[in-house]
């Protein structure tokens, strides 16, 4: 077990930049999910952390030792990889024993490293078969288990799951999830899911081209998102962003408004008349009424209905769509008019540089 | 889901699936039947007879092969000539096989420089002439005005210089060195591509588990590429066995000295055509070929089913 510090970290591949000016520091037994979308350089950190690719500038200590020039077995690392990367070739306890012949593990303890995993792992059946022989959840499970046997500092898991169903998926984040409390160890964990991101996560790392956009706890991307970024990309549907102006200020409060909606009501701040901001709400936060801070009017163009609740579709008169969640089994019919409110506490607003502006329930 | 293709061919009339078989199969069974089976069916048929001096042919049944095996005049040329084929054969898998796989190993290293270049360089001799080769190693190895003893000299071994393609004990080896050192590139080839094949997460793995390049190499790369290196087997068999050109350029039909470099290809030869004071002799030439398509069946078949059945293929 071993904590993760990671310096001014960069890489570049020829004249692109793929990660820059990485830092972050990861806690001894903290479960850390570097999420973003595809491209934005989250294999490629966590490769680095692994060793497997090199840093073109920054520092890498784990334990509080430089591993910038170690190899990867050397780092104490575990790596589980999206197409888990099995060796086809030998059957699941020498894909789990294969590597500690290595680095100087006795067979005993091999053995004994073995049949821990696999009780752990579910896996005491599965020993001699080969992994042609394996579903894909068997398969995973096995590479987890090559992962735990190593006994690692910081295991290192790249997209373990999207390879799997979608009731699998489940299944699998739910034991992944009982593994760290069992093993304390701390782990890195990549996926462009945000659902496993905010399950799995004591801490979240929001990757955007090659630079960190926001880190924190699940729900405090969700409720205070810093940028226009992690407001769009946390939460699903994505939140609705509308344009609005500040139309006036006076004593300390800056009223907002904007086409398809009213006034809002903000602490000034730094704002001046005729800034232009970015106000965000959740789709679940919107709700028929009249008579918060802010309304939002659209016409009803369809309905999802996911069954505890529907998502409905709405555009505006400017013509942009917006997304309102609608809760039980009354949903509007196509084409009527309504207007949607949201609390106070459930307002983002960001500048025009897409940073977040405090609001009036933010601390 | 759709219908599978047995079901489709299974509901259709009769015609209509003979003028589909006849459109998809037929131009391959026709030139094959034309330009391989007819030409085997016919050389066996061929080796059953025998010519009279006045030129008329009569059938006798497995006479030539009792002559070609029996009788010590043909018998000990024939032997002769396998016995070298094996070695042929021998050197090649045991120098080119492992030379191709080494070098495929090397131009899969991660962050090789300049692999187009020594791809390309290290291919280039298989798209030579047989002809051009052979005569280019003439040279070069000739003790007259070769270059490989000035070479071997300015190095310091100018006494390990022998005329290898003249003596009895090395002709053949050295013969077999010059084919190995022609192919190569298609062995490395045929490996190189089944390697690029192997997942890189898969590399990633055994890196992680601490396993350095040489390891990765041996305890995963080659497990991975027995099945192309079992192919490379089988095609280098059929090649040696087949093998002539070379040997013909470089020694002639005689395959001196001595008959040290006669392989069944060179037998053959002789033995159909005709050389210098041997009259050429169509009927024993055909057992001679007809023998030499035993030799390779067998061959094929102990591989394929001693070998072949105990190799798995792996899908990534
Ligand atoms: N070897 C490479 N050469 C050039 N660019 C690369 C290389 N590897 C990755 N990249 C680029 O780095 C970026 C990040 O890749 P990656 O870390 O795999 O993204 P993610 O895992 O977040 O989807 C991508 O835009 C990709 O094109
Ligand atoms: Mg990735």
């Amino acid at each position: 077990m071993a904590d993760l510090r990671i310096e001014h970290l960069n890489k570049r591949y020829g004249v692109t930049t793929v990660l820059n000016d990485i830092n972050l520091n990861i806690e001894d037994g903290e479960f850390v999910v570097l999420v973003g979308p595809s491209g934005c350089g989250k294999s490629t950190l966590l490769r680095m952390i692994a060793g497997l690719d090199g840093a073109s500038g920054g520092d890498i200590h784990i334990a509080g030792k430089l591993v910038n020039t170690l190899a990867p077995a050397e780092r104490g690392i575990a790596m589980v990889f999206q197409s888990y990367a099995l060796y086809p070739h030998m059957n699941v306890r020498k894909n789990m024993t294969f590597g500690l012949k290595f680095t100087g593990v006795r067979p005993a303890e091999r053995e004994r490293r073995v049949t821990e995993a696999a009780r752990m792992l579910r896996l005491e059946e599965l020993l001699e078969r080969y992994p042609r022989d394996l579903s894909g959840g068997q398969r995973q499970r096995v590479a987890i288990g090559r992962a735990i046997v190593r006994e690692p500092a910081v295991f290192l898991f790249d997209e373990p799951l999207s390879n799997l169903d979608a009731a699998l998926r489940v299944s699998t984040r739910v034991e992944i999830a009982n593994l760290h409390r069992l093993l304390k160890s701390t782990i890195v964990y990549v996926t462009h899911d945000q659902v496993e991101a905010m399950t799995l996560a004591d801490r979240i790392v929001v990757m955007n081209r090659g630079c960190i956009e926001q880190v924190g706890r699940p729900l405090d991307l969700y409720y205070a998102p810093a940028n226009l970024f992690v407001a769009g990309f946390i939460g699903s549907p994505a939140m609705n962003f509308f344009e609005a102006r500040v139309k006036s200020v006076e004593g300390g409060r800056a009223c907002v408004a904007g086409p398809g909606f009213r006034s809002l009501d903000l602490p000034a701040g730094h704002l001046k008349i005729g800034d232009a901001l970015t106000v965000g709400i959740r789709p679940e936060h919107l709700a028929q009424g009249e008579d918060g801070p802010l309304a939002v009017e659209g016409v009803v163009e369809l309905v999802e209905r996911l069954g505890e609740s529907s998502f409905a579709y709405l555009r505006r008169d400017d013509g942009r769509l917006f997304v309102a969640e609608i809760r039980g089994r009354q949903t509007p019919p196509p084409g009527e008019r309504v207007t949607l409110t949201a609390a106070a506490r459930d307002v983002h607003v960001f500048d025009a540089s897409g940073l977040r502006i405090a609001t009036p329930n933010d601390v | 889901m759709p219908e599978s293709v047995s079901n489709i061919t299974a509901q259709m009339p009769r015609a209509k699936l003979a003028g589909l078989l006849l459109f998809f199969l037929g131009p391959a069974v026709a030139i094959y039947t034309l330009f391989s089976i007819y030409p085997l069916v016919a050389t066996m048929a061929l080796s059953t007879y025998t010519s009279d001096p006045s030129g008329g042919r009569h059938f006798v049944g497995l006479a030539n092969f009792e002559t070609l095996l029996g009788d010590a005049l043909w018998s000990k040329p024939f032997w002769n000539a396998f016995s070298n084929n094996l070695i042929f054969f021998a050197v090649h898998m045991c120098v080119q096989n492992p030379i191709g796989i080494a070098l495929a190993g090397l131009l899969s290293l991660p962050g090789l420089r300049l692999k187009g270049l020594y791809r390309t360089v290290m291919f280039l001799p298989t798209m030579l002439s047989v002809v051009i080769v052979g005569f280019s190693w003439n040279l070069i190895l000739s003790p007259l005005w070769g270059v490989a003893a000035g070479a071997l000299k300015a190095v310091g071994l100018g006494s390990l210089f022998a005329p290898w393609l003249g003596l009895e004990s090395s002709a053949l080896v050295t013969l077999a060195l010059i084919s190995v050192w022609q192919f190569v590139g298609i062995p490395m080839m045929l490996i190189y591509a089944a390697l690029l094949n192997i997942p890189e997460e898969l590399i990633d793995a055994a890196r992680v588990d601490g396993l350095g390049h040489f390891r990765i190499f041996l305890h995963i790369k080659l497990p991975l590429v027995l099945p192309t290196i079992s192919l490379v087997s089988v095609l280098t068999f059929v090649a040696n066995f087949n093998a002539f050109d070379l040997i013909y350029s470089v020694k002639g039909a005689l395959a001196g000295p001595n008959f040290a470099t006669d392989i069944l290809g060179t037998f053959f030869y002789r033995t159909f055509f005709g050389n210098q004071l041997q009259l050429g002799n169509p009927t024993m030439g055909s057992a001679v070929a007809t023998v030499m398509f035993f030799i390779i069946l067998v061959g094929l078949c102990l591989y394929l089913f001693l070998v072949q059945r105990r190799i798995r293929r792996y899908a990534f």
